[in-house]
């Protein structure tokens, strides 16, 4: 690893400043288990590294009813899977963040690290997805809130310019009843990356749908979503869904998988994530 | 520049100076001569570095020495007091859990943190405790047999 500066500040202010002072030379060090590694490997040389544990008002879980749900960039995966809160308003995004790596990497690994790093199978990218989520981002300029699908922009690329920095991950409240499931599919069952990962909640006769892994960015599938709003799920709808999934992806071949599989296993997923959202057997 | 750290290593306060581009790893096995964890894949995928900081079980080649500031760490060789062996270690000598003992360190160290944190694991949660500990030749069935065993006698030998 080459050497580089270390920075612990213990404000966002003061972080600010030095990620707008160094700009490309200046990386953000959060949980580090994808950081680090690229490092390592000599993909990622920064000059200077920029710790933002140290920085009370990122490390915090609030929920109200209000508000919803909001999550500091420097919690990690295990912590949100323990939060009583989240485990029973948003058992989906806990099942997501517990699909992450392993125990030792969920408990380094953060949600937002997870997203800022913007991987196309990141696994807690389909579940925000279809929790419609927001970006809490500070800079220069003052803050901004992002919807969560258009904070991706590419292979393991982001919104984020110069001197800005990902604070927290709002999931707004939902105020009917709802259901959701995430389903991971891997080459094993734990500590492998999503080959394909499929999003879905229920709200209503709304079912919203997003795909992990099959295409440069996690995406919604909202061509899928439209078909199937307000009918009645069928054997026959089950597979125009599946179909009309494969439309809205653009997947490719690669260490985990070829095209072809994933094209196969979106369809199948896509249909079992909406069965068993439905409550309905999984086919 | 090197930074000034200062944590508690298997029980004992320590200052150090270190560079800020050390794993954790590296200064544990170089500059502390605790060689039990060992580096396996480098990219937390292995387990083989697994040590608990703050009781809780983290892959030292994923975090830098500079981090350590302030935390307490446990290697496997704080386990034991010298003359007798934590009863997981135990329990591993039992079962016969350990072949080349390369995996053995980190598998004990997972072991460790999950009895800590659920000293009554069913076989999915030692499964789901150690999936990120690999190892290459026992199998698993008997490292999860002595983890099952030690938690059923309460942590006794």
């Amino acid at each position: 690893m080459k050497e580089f500066e270390y920075l612990k500040p213990d404000s966002i202010k003061e972080t600010i400043s030095i990620l707008s002072q160094f700009g490309e030379k200046a990386q953000i060090l959060n949980g580090g288990t994808d950081l680090i590694v690229d490092m390592r490997d000599k993909i990622i040389q920064p000059e200077y590294l920029v710790d933002i544990k140290a920085i009370p008002q990122l490390n915090r879980i609030t929920y109200n009813k209000q508000d919803g749900l909001n999550i500091g960039a420097t919690v990690t995966l295990n912590e949100i899977s323990n939060s009583k809160v989240v485990q029973t308003n948003y058992p989906i995004l806990v099942k997501a963040c517990k699909t992450v790596g392993s125990y030792q990497v969920r408990n380094r690994a953060t949600l937002v690290g997870n997203i800022c790093n913007a991987s196309p199978a990141a696994d807690t990218a389909p579940p925000l997805l279809v929790l419609e989520a927001k970006v809490n981002i500070i800079g220069p300029t003052g803050e901004k809130i992002v919807p969560i699908n258009q904070f991706f922009t590419g292979v393991k690329k982001n919104i984020l310019k110069k001197g800005e920095i990902v604070t927290s991950i709002t999931i707004p409240p939902i105020k009917d009843k709802w259901t959701g499931v995430y389903l991971k599919q891997g080459r094993k069952k734990e500590v492998d990356l999503a080959t394909v990962g499929v999003a879905v909640v229920c709200i209503r006769d709304e079912v919203r749908i997003a795909l992990g892994a099959v295409a440069p960015v996690p995406v919604r599938a909202f061509k899928t979503e439209e078909l199937l709003k307000g009918k009645t799920i069928d054997e026959s709808l089950l597979e125009k869904a599946g179909k009309s999934a494969l439309t809205e992806i653009s997947p490719i071949s690669d260490v985990r998988s070829s095209q072809e599989y994933r094209e196969e296993i979106i369809k199948v997923l896509v249909r079992r994530a909406i069965l068993q959202a439905k409550g309905g057997h999984i086919l | 520049m090197k930074h000034k750290i200062r944590f508690t290593i298997n029980g004992e306060v320590k200052e150090m100076e270190v560079q800020p581009n050390k794993t954790l790893l590296k200064m544990l096995r170089e500059d502390l001569d605790l060689i039990g964890a060992k580096e396996g894949c480098g990219a937390g995928e292995c387990g083989a570095c697994t040590v608990l900081v703050d009781n809780e079980p983290v892959n030292s080649c994923l975090m830098l020495a500079v981090e350590a500031d302030g935390k307490e760490i446990l290697t496997i060789e704080g386990l034991s007091d010298d003359i007798n062996l934590d009863s997981i270690q135990e329990s591993f000598l039992k079962h016969n859990a350990i072949q080349c003992g390369y995996c053995t360190p980190g598998m004990v160290m997972s072991a460790k943190a999950l009895l800590n944190r659920n000293p009554h694991p069913t076989e999915e949660d030692v499964k789901e405790a150690l999936a990120g500990n690999l190892c290459r030749c026992t199998g698993y069935q008997r490292i999860i047999n002595a983890v099952l065993d030690v938690a059923k006698k309460g942590g006794k030998k």
